[in-house]
C-alpha cells in the first residue's frame, strides 16, 4: 500500500496554489482590450416595460433586448405532464417579473464607469401588482406572473395513495403547517463571465464560474444560434457553487453576444448586491402535513400538501419543476410505512427563480417530515429516537424499494440512529435537562435522519424530461511519455477536491503516484461531455469512469510490459506502477517511453489503442446510491433573548466506501455549516411588492466560526452494491439534516412552555414571539 | 458595486480640513472609512470630495489630566483593544473596543469616526455615554464640548454642526470603587448589536447611570439607574422604565431590558 | 486621478489612481495581484483581507489613495514568511480550505491572530476569525489548523508587535507622494446635477395598489368650507410636507421634488403628481411618483384627505397617506416599517396642515421650500426606516 489510493486521507493537490494566492478565478482573468459590463436591472418586481431611455451621449455603450437580434429566449423544457415552461429573455422584453431582472447592458473600460453609465439609464415602467407569496399566488384573482399560464403554477406533482384504511387504524393524528425560508446560496465567489470572440477559430470562448460547463455550452449555442463547436466554455477555479452555479445565466448569453458584437473581450462579475437582490434563490417550501400513528409508536400513514415558491422563471437546465417535483417522491425519507398521499405545487411568483441548492428538495422535506415525527412522538409521549427506531427501514430489508419506489441500495439506518443517540449521550442530556441550568437557559435534544439519493442516472432524469439527462459519464486518460497520467473529465470542481480524489481513484488502479497525475476538467474543448458537478454525482460518476478507463489501460500496459520483460502477458501483473514478471519488472514510465519515443521496441501485435483511452461508466442500476445519516444535537435556548447555542453536534454518516475520509469530513462539516444557516440565520425577505429586503451580508447573515459548532462525525461504511468500489455520493448530505435536528432540539427545549417552532430559520425573534403567544394563550 | 466618482484631499492640519469642509457642501470627512466605505461602495453616499483627516497629527493625540483623558478622534479601536492607549475606566474601553466588529475593521475604524457617524448600534456611543464622556468639536475658530449622551440627535445625525470637526473625546476617570457593566446582544459575533446595555455605578461620585443603546434612535440615558436596576431585579421593572422612554415593540423592549439587566448584574458582581 | 506611492510586498509602486478605486481593485486590476479576493465589497466577508503597515485591513473599504505612503502586504507577499509557511502546512493537513476563495484572507487573518495572541483556545480562535467567512469548510479545518500553529508558537521567532501609530495607517508621519493635498476643480457636482432629468410618467397609471397606508385625523377650528378652500391651493398644501418643493403646477398636475437626508445619505425624489378634487364630498386625492436618479430608487404614494363637519362647529380632516419604495434604497432592513415612526409620517403632515390652517407658516423665513429632512424626527424618515436598519447592520457598531 502506498497510502495514496482509495481510503487514504491524503492532503490535497490543489491547496498550494490557493494558499499562495495563485488560484485563478474568473475575476482574475484579464484579456487584452477587455471591457467591463454593468447591468441595469429592474427596480420593480412586476411591471410592463414601456421604454428604456438611453441618453444620446451613451449610444454604443448600452444594449437592450432590441439590440440582441436573433438571440433566443432561454427555455427550460420538461416532458412532465402539465408543466409550463417560460421564455426567459436574456434582457427583459415586454415585462419584468422580478426585481433585479436584467433590462440593459452597459459597457465601459472599468466596472465603475459601466456603473456610471447604468445610473444614467431611465426605465419607463408601468408597475403591475406583484405576487409575492406562494400561497396567495394560488388564489383565484391573483396577479399572473405569466399571463399565458392562466394561473401561477408551473407544475403539480402528486403521489396518489389510499391512506383512509391506515388512517382509520391510527390512535393519533397530528397535523402541522411547516415553512422554510427563501435563501441565497452564497458562495463567497459570486458568478462571473468573461467572453471573447476568436475570429481565427470562429469560436466564442466563455470563461464562467460554472458547475456544468458542457451544459452551459449546449444552452449557449441553442440560444445564440451557434454550432456547438463554435462555443468553448472554460470554468477556471470556482469559488464555491452549492448549486448556484448550475444554471445557464442570462448574463452568460448577454456577455457572449456582446463579445461577438464588439469583437472585444468583455467581463461581468456578479457583486454581492446582485447576488442577494437579483439572482437565483433557493429552498422556500411550505407544507401542510399530517401523520397517523398508533400509541405504541408505529407510523401508519402520511399525507401532505406542499408548495415550493419557484420564482419568476424556469431556469435552464433544471427547470422550475425539479424541486417541487422531487418533494412528493422523497418525503417518506428513511421510514417504512404503509400509506402515503402527497401533492406538490411549483408556484410562480415575482421573485428570483429558484435553483437546486445543496440537498435540493431534501432539506425542506427532511424539515417537514422530521418535525412531524417529533410532533407524533410528543403526542404519544415517546422519546423521539425510540419512535424513529420503530419505523426506520431495517437492514434486513435492504435493498429496499420504498413506498414511492425509491431503491435504497444498502445501509443500516437503525444502527446509525443507535450510534448517534449513544455518541451524543442523549440520556446524559436528559438528566441535565431535568436538573435545569444555573443560567436559566433550557436544554433541548434533537435528532433528524435522511437518506440522500446521489448520482441520479438516466432513468430518473428521463422521467423529468428536462434539457439535461445524464447518461454514461466519460473519462479520457492519457499516460504521458514520462509515465505520468492525464485525466480529462467534464465534471468540474467548485471546491470538492477532484484534483486529489480523482487521482486517488486512478492511483488505486494504476499505482501511479499522485504527484504524477494531472486532472484536466471542465474545459469543453479538452474534456468529454458531461452534465457536470451536481447531485453528489462527481465522485461516483466521474470516479467510476476514471476507474473504468484505468482498467482498460491495464492489459495494454501488461502487453507492452511483458514484451519488454520477454515474458508472456499472462506471466506478468501490475504491482504499484510497475509491470512485474517472474524475473524483473518495468515501470509504467518505461512502458510509456517505449510507446511514445521508442515505438520500434514495441511488440508487433501491440494494441493500437496505445496508452490513451476514453471509457464510459454508469451505475449497474441508474437509480442512484443512497447515503444516509443521523444527526443529533444538544443545545441551549435563552428564553429571555431567543438566542440558541449549540452545545454538541454528532453525525453518524454512511457514505459507502470513502475515497478520502478527510475530504468527506470536510464536505460534511461544510454542509452542516450551511444547514446551521438554514436552521437559525438565513432568510431572504421580501416586502409585499416583491422588493428584496437584504442587500448586504449584514442583512443576510451566514454563520461565521462562532455560529457553527465543532461537529463530531462517526462513519459507517456500507459499500454501495451498485457503484465502483462501493462509493456513494455524499456532497450534499451535511446540509440536509441540521435544520430539522436543530428545530427538533429547540422544540424539545421549549415543549414545557407549550411552544413548537415550525418555521425556519428559527430566529430569536420567532422564538420570542412563540413564547409570548404561548404565554398569552395560557393566560387567556 | 463601485463608488461614484469623488475627489480626494488630505489636509495636514485641522484648519486646512475645516477650510476644505467649508469649501464644498457635498464633501465628506473620512477617517478609517469603515462605516463610510460600504456606503460609498453601494453608492448610497455620493460625495464630491473626501477629506482624509488621518494625516492630521492632533487627531491621534492622547492627553491625560487628573480627572480624565482626551483621545484624538482618529485613535483606532485597535489601539484601545491592544492597550496602546491609557484606559481611564479600568479596562472598560479596552474590553468594549475588542467587541467592535472584527479585527480588520478595528485596525482602521476610529473612535471619532464612530461617534460622528452616530449609528445607534455603535458600541462607543453607548459605552461613552454611560461613562459620561464629552466630545470636542472644532470649527476653525474655537472649540466646544458636548456630552456624548446628547451627541446623537437621530439616526446618523449628531449635534456636530456643518463646518465643525469632531476633534476628540474626553473620558472622565471614574472613582476607584466604580463598577462598569456592558452587555451586548448580537445574533452573530461582530455583527451589529440588537441591544446594548451599559451601566456605570460610581457611588462615590453619585453616578448610577444606565444606557440602553442600539434602539434605532439615540441611546436612552437614565441617571437614576439604582432605582430600577436591582440585583434581584425583575425584568418588568426595567421594561416599564424603558417603555417610558418610548420603546414599545415588545421584542425590542425585551432585548433592551435583558441587556440592561445583564449589564447591571455584571456591574454588581 | 491622483498619484500615489506605496510599498506593495516590499516593492515600491507609484501609480495614478482614481480616488474611488479601492485598494483591492488597485491590487487586482493595476498590479495583477489577484490573490486578494472580493467577496462582498461591504467590509463583511473578509476575503479581501490584506496587511497595511503590518495590521490586517479590509482592502475593499480602504481606498488606494488612503494608502499613499503605506506598506501593503498581500497573500503573494507572504511566500517566504516562516509563520505563513507553518499556517499553510497546517491548513493543508487539517483541510482548512476547499474552494480556496476565502483562503488568502483567512490565512492573513490567522497569521495576525497568531502574531497577537500568546495563547488562544478554540473559542478565542473562532471569535478572532469571525471576520472571515467561509462557505465550504464549516470552519472545522481552519480552527484546527490555527490551534495547531498556536501550539507551535513558542518555536517561532519573535513576532512584531502592533503598529506604533494610534490612527489608521499610514498616519501623519507618512510621506504624501502627490503635491495635490487639495482637491481638483469641483467638476463633479455639475456632472451629477446634469443627470437629474425629471422622468415623465403617465399619471393615469400610477398604481395605488399595495401601498403601506397610515391614517390620521385632526380637528381645526375653521369651518369646512374655508378648509376645503385652503386645500385648493396646491403649493400651500405641499408646504405641509417637509422637504417637498413644487416646481410647477398646471391644472391638476404638479411637478416637484422631495428631498430627504439621512446623515451622509441624501436623495431627491423628483416626479409628478396629480390631484383629484371631489368638491361635493370634499375629498381630494393626490397621487404621485418620483425617482431618485442617484440611487435609481423609486417612490410612489398617495395622499387622500376628506374634510368633514366636526360636531363642535369646526372641521375634522381625515388624512390617509400611502407609499411604496422600490429600488436600491428599498433593499435593506428586515422588519418592514416600525410602527411609531410610520405614524409620525402622517402625524407630521397632519400637524403641518393644522398649523397652516390656523394661519401659521411651515415655510422657511426666505420663502423657499422647507429644508430637506433630517432623520431626527420628521415625516419622511419613515421611508428610510429600512435603510437605517440595513446600514445599522452593515456598519453596525464600528
Amino acid at each position: 500500500m502506498t497510502g495514496q489510493g482509495i481510503g487514504a486521507s491524503v492532503p490535497r493537490k490543489e491547496d498550494d496554489r490557493y494558499m499562495r494566492g495563485r488560484g485563478q478565478y474568473v475575476g482574475d482573468i484579464r484579456r487584452p482590450g477587455m471591457l467591463e459590463v454593468a447591468f441595469v436591472r429592474s427596480p420593480l418586481a412586476h411591471a410592463r416595460l414601456r421604454a428604456i431611455h438611453v441618453p444620446e451621449a451613451l449610444t454604443g455603450r448600452v444594449y437592450t433586448m432590441d439590440d440582441l437580434d436573433g438571440v433566443n429566449a432561454i427555455r427550460a423544457t420538461s416532458t412532465l405532464p402539465g408543466y409550463k415552461p417560460t421564455d426567459q429573455w436574456p434582457l427583459a422584453r415586454g415585462k419584468v417579473r422580478q426585481v433585479g431582472e436584467l433590462v440593459a447592458m452597459c459597457v465601459a473600460p472599468t466596472r465603475a464607469e459601466a456603473e456610471d453609465v447604468a445610473a444614467q439609464i431611465e426605465l419607463d415602467l408601468e408597475e403591475l401588482p406583484a405576487v409575492v407569496d406562494m400561497l396567495a399566488a394560488r388564489r383565484s384573482g391573483a396577479p399572473l406572473v405569466h399571463e399565458a399560464f392562466g394561473d401561477n403554477i408551473y407544475l403539480v406533482s402528486s403521489f396518489d395513495g389510499d391512506i383512509e384504511s391506515a388512517a382509520a387504524r391510527a390512535d393519533v393524528k397530528v397535523t402541522r403547517e411547516i415553512r422554510t425560508a427563501r435563501q441565497c446560496m452564497l458562495p463567497i465567489e459570486g458568478r462571473g463571465v468573461v467572453a471573447e470572440w476568436n475570429a481565427r477559430l470562429d469560436q466564442l470562448t466563455v470563461w464562467s464560474s460554472a458547475q456544468m460547463p458542457h451544459i452551459v455550452r449546449t444552452g449557449l449555442s441553442e440560444v445564440l444560434n451557434l454550432r456547438q463547436a463554435q462555443v468553448r466554455v472554460i470554468p477556471p477555479d470556482v469559488g464555491g457553487g452549492f448549486g448556484y452555479k448550475g444554471i445557464l445565466l442570462p448574463e452568460e448569453v448577454c456577455l457572449s453576444w456582446l463579445a461577438m458584437r464588439l469583437g472585444r473581450p468583455v467581463r461581468w462579475l456578479e457583486d454581492r448586491r446582485e447576488h442577494l437582490t437579483a439572482n437565483a434563490n433557493c429552498r422556500e417550501h411550505h407544507y401542510k402535513i399530517t401523520g397517523y400513528a398508533t400509541r405504541d409508536g408505529r407510523l401508519l400513514a402520511v399525507e401532505a400538501e406542499a408548495h415550493v415558491d419557484s420564482g419568476a422563471y424556469s431556469s435552464y437546465p433544471f427547470s422550475a419543476c425539479l424541486e417541487a417535483g422531487q418533494v412528493t417522491s422523497i418525503l417518506p425519507g428513511v421510514y417504512d410505512f404503509e400509506a402515503y398521499r402527497a401533492r406538490a405545487y411549483a408556484v410562480a411568483t415575482n421573485k428570483p427563480p429558484i435553483l437546486p441548492y445543496r440537498g435540493v428538495g431534501r432539506t425542506g422535506v427532511c424539515f417537514a417530515m422530521e418535525l412531524l415525527i417529533d410532533a407524533l412522538a410528543r403526542e404519544i409521549g415517546m422519546e423521539p429516537h425510540e419512535f424513529r427506531r420503530r419505523n426506520l427501514v431495517r437492514p434486513d430489508q435492504m435493498p429496499f424499494e420504498n413506498i414511492t419506489k425509491k431503491y435504497f441500495d444498502s445501509g443500516d439506518y437503525p444502527e446509525a440512529l443507535r450510534r448517534a443517540v449513544e455518541a451524543l449521550d442523549v440520556d446524559a442530556w436528559r438528566r441535565r435537562q431535568a436538573q435545569g441550568e444555573s443560567d436559566g437557559r433550557r436544554i433541548g435534544v434533537g435528532i433528524s435522519m435522511y437518506c440522500e439519493q446521489a448520482a441520479h442516472g438516466t432513468s430518473v432524469y428521463a422521467a423529468w424530461g428536462v434539457p439535461m439527462i445524464p447518461g454514461f459519464e466519460q473519462a479520457a486518460l492519457r499516460i504521458t511519455p514520462d509515465g505520468g497520467l492525464e485525466i480529462r473529465v467534464g465534471t468540474h470542481s467548485h471546491g470538492q477536491s477532484h484534483e486529489t480524489t480523482f487521482a486517488q481513484v486512478a492511483h488505486e488502479v494504476l499505482g501511479i503516484a499522485l504527484e504524477k497525475i494531472h486532472l484536466v476538467h471542465g474545459d469543453t474543448a479538452l474534456t468529454p461531455y458531461s452534465t457536470g458537478t451536481w447531485g453528489s454525482r462527481a465522485m461516483v460518476m466521474a470516479g467510476g469512469a476514471i476507474a473504468a478507463a484505468c482498467t482498460e489501460l491495464v492489459p495494454r500496459l501488461l502487453g507492452i510490459g511483458a514484451h519488454l520483460l520477454q515474458q508472456s502477458a499472462s506471466a506478468v501483473r501490475l504491482d504499484g506502477d510497475r509491470v512485474v514478471g517472474p524475473e524483473g519488472s518495468v515501470s509504467i514510465a518505461d512502458i510509456a517511453r517505449v510507446w511514445y519515443l521508442a515505438p520500434q521496441d514495441l511488440p508487433l501485435d501491440a494494441d493500437a489503442h496505445g496508452l490513451e483511452v476514453t471509457a464510459g461508466y454508469k451505475l449497474e442500476r441508474d437509480t442512484g446510491t443512497f447515503s444516509y445519516a443521523a444527526h443529533a444535537v444538544a443545545l441551549a435556548v435563552d428564553t429571555d433573548t431567543g438566542l440558541v447555542e449549540i452545545l454538541d453536534y454528532v453525525i453518524v454518516e454512511d457514505g459507502g466506501t470513502l475515497v478520502n475520509p478527510m475530504v468527506v469530513d470536510g464536505q460534511i462539516y461544510g454542509g452542516v455549516a450551511q444547514g446551521v444557516g438554514t436552521a437559525l440565520y438565513e432568510e431572504m425577505p421580501f416586502d409585499s411588492h416583491g422588493q428584496p429586503l437584504a442587500s448586504t451580508l449584514s442583512d443576510y447573515m451566514i454563520p461565521g466560526p462562532t455560529e457553527v459548532p465543532a461537529v463530531r462525525i462517526l462513519h459507517m461504511e456500507t459499500p454501495s452494491p451498485l457503484s465502483a468500489f462501493g462509493i456513494k455520493g455524499i456532497g450534499e448530505g451535511g446540509a440536509i439534516a441540521p435544520p430539522a435536528a436543530i428545530a427538533n432540539a429547540i422544540n424539545d427545549a421549549l415543549a414545557p412552555l407549550g411552544v413548537e417552532m415550525t418555521e425556519s430559520p428559527v430566529s430569536p425573534h420567532r422564538i420570542f414571539n412563540a413564547i409570548r403567544a404561548a404565554r398569552d394563550e395560557t393566560a387567556a | 458595486m463601485k463608488p461614484s466618482s469623488f475627489d480626494y484631499a488630505v489636509p495636514r492640519t485641522l484648519d486646512e480640513a475645516v477650510a476644505l469642509l467649508n469649501g464644498d457642501p457635498a464633501a465628506k470627512l473620512i477617517a478609517g472609512g469603515q462605516t463610510l466605505g460600504p456606503m460609498l461602495n453601494l453608492r448610497l453616499v455620493q460625495p464630491t470630495l473626501l477629506i482624509d483627516i488621518t494625516r492630521i497629527p492632533e487627531l491621534t493625540r492622547i492627553e491625560e489630566t487628573g480627572d480624565g483623558i482626551v483621545f484624538g478622534a482618529c485613535v483606532t479601536h485597535a489601539a484601545f483593544e491592544d492597550g496602546r492607549v491609557p484606559d481611564p475606566a479600568g479596562g472598560a474601553l479596552r474590553r468594549v473596543a475588542r467587541g467592535i466588529a472584527y479585527r480588520a475593521v478595528r485596525t482602521r475604524g476610529t473612535i471619532g469616526g464612530s461617534l460622528a457617524h452616530a449609528d445607534p448600534a455603535a458600541d462607543w456611543l453607548s459605552c461613552l455615554a454611560a461613562l459620561g464622556a464629552e466630545v470636542i468639536a472644532y470649527d476653525g475658530h474655537g472649540r466646544r464640548t458636548m456630552p456624548v449622551a446628547t451627541l446623537m440627535t437621530g439616526v446618523f445625525e449628531t449635534a456636530i454642526r456643518e463646518g465643525e470637526i469632531l476633534e476628540g473625546v474626553r473620558v472622565p476617570r471614574p472613582s476607584k470603587q466604580a463598577r462598569f457593566g456592558y452587555y451586548k446582544i448580537c445574533r452573530k459575533t461582530g455583527e451589529f448589536a440588537e441591544a446594548i446595555g451599559a451601566v456605570l455605578f460610581d457611588p462615590e461620585r453619585g453616578v448610577h447611570r444606565a444606557v440602553a443603546g442600539a434602539t434605532e434612535a439615540p441611546p436612552i440615558v437614565i441617571e437614576d439607574a439604582a432605582a430600577f436596576l436591582q440585583e434581584d431585579g425583575d425584568l418588568d421593572a426595567v421594561k416599564a422604565r424603558l417603555g417610558e422612554h418610548g420603546l414599545t415593540d415588545p421584542y425590542s423592549l425585551q432585548l433592551h431590558a435583558v441587556a440592561l439587566q445583564r449589564a447591571a448584574m455584571e456591574a454588581w458582581l | 486621478m491622483r498619484n500615489i506611492t506605496l510599498t506593495v510586498n516590499g516593492q515600491s509602486v507609484t501609480a495614478q489612481v482614481e480616488p474611488r478605486t479601492h485598494l483591492a481593485d488597485f491590487l487586482r486590476e493595476h498590479l495583477a495581484l489577484t490573490g486578494t479576493h472580493l467577496g462582498c465589497e461591504h467590509g463583511v466577508c473578509g476575503a479581501c483581507t490584506v496587511a497595511v503597515n503590518g495590521e490586517i485591513a479590509r482592502s475593499c473599504i480602504t481606498y488606494a489613495v488612503q494608502c499613499d505612503g503605506a506598506e501593503v502586504t498581500t497573500i503573494e507577499g507572504f511566500d517566504d514568511d516562516a509563520l505563513m509557511a507553518r499556517l499553510r502546512e497546517a491548513f493543508t493537513t487539517k483541510h482548512g480550505l476547499q474552494c480556496g476563495y476565502c483562503t488568502p484572507g483567512m490565512l492573513i487573518a490567522a497569521r495576525d491572530l497568531v502574531r497577537r495572541f500568546e495563547q488562544a483556545d478554540a473559542r478565542l480562535i473562532r471569535e478572532e476569525m469571525s471576520g472571515n467567512l467561509c462557505r465550504c469548510t464549516g470552519y472545522m479545518g481552519i480552527v484546527a489548523a490555527v490551534e495547531q500553529v498556536m501550539a507551535e508558537r513558542a518555536e517561532l521567532a519573535a513576532l512584531p508587535p502592533s503598529q506604533a501609530t494610534l490612527g489608521p495607517a499610514p498616519g501623519p508621519a507618512a510621506q504624501i507622494s502627490g503635491q495635490d493635498r487639495q482637491p481638483s476643480a469641483p467638476a463633479r457636482a455639475a456632472e451629477a446635477e446634469s443627470r437629474r432629468a425629471v422622468p415623465t410618467a403617465d399619471l393615469e397609471e400610477i398604481s395605488e395598489e399595495g401601498l403601506i397606508t397610515l391614517e390620521q385625523s385632526f380637528v381645526v377650528d375653521h369651518p369646512p368650507a374655508e378648509v376645503w378652500e385652503f386645500f385648493g391651493n396646491l403649493p400651500q398644501v405641499a408646504r405641509c410636507m417637509p422637504g417637498a418643493a413644487i416646481t410647477k403646477v398646471s391644472g391638476d398636475r404638479l411637478e416637484g421634488e422631495i428631498r430627504v437626508k439621512l446623515g451622509p445619505i441624501t436623495a431627491a425624489f423628483a416626479g409628478q403628481g396629480r390631484i383629484t378634487r371631489d368638491a361635493a364630498a370634499r375629498r381630494a386625492t393626490i397621487v404621485g411618483q418620483g425617482r431618485d436618479t442617484r440611487s435609481g430608487s423609486r417612490a410612489r404614494g398617495r395622499i387622500v384627505y376628506v374634510v368633514n363637519d366636526d360636531a363642535h362647529g369646526g372641521t375634522r380632516v381625515e388624512v390617509e397617506i400611502g407609499y411604496a419604495l422600490a429600488g436600491t434604497l428599498a433593499h435593506f432592513g428586515r422588519g418592514g416599517i416600525v410602527i411609531d415612526l410610520a405614524n409620525r409620517l402622517t402625524q407630521a403632515f397632519a400637524e403641518n396642515l393644522k398649523t397652516r390652517l390656523a394661519g401659521g407658516d411651515t415655510q422657511t423665513a426666505d420663502g423657499s421650500a422647507p429644508a430637506a429632512l433630517d432623520a431626527g424626527g420628521l415625516v419622511w424618515s419613515v421611508l428610510w426606516e429600512r435603510l437605517k436598519a440595513a446600514l445599522r447592520r452593515l456598519v453596525g457598531g464600528r
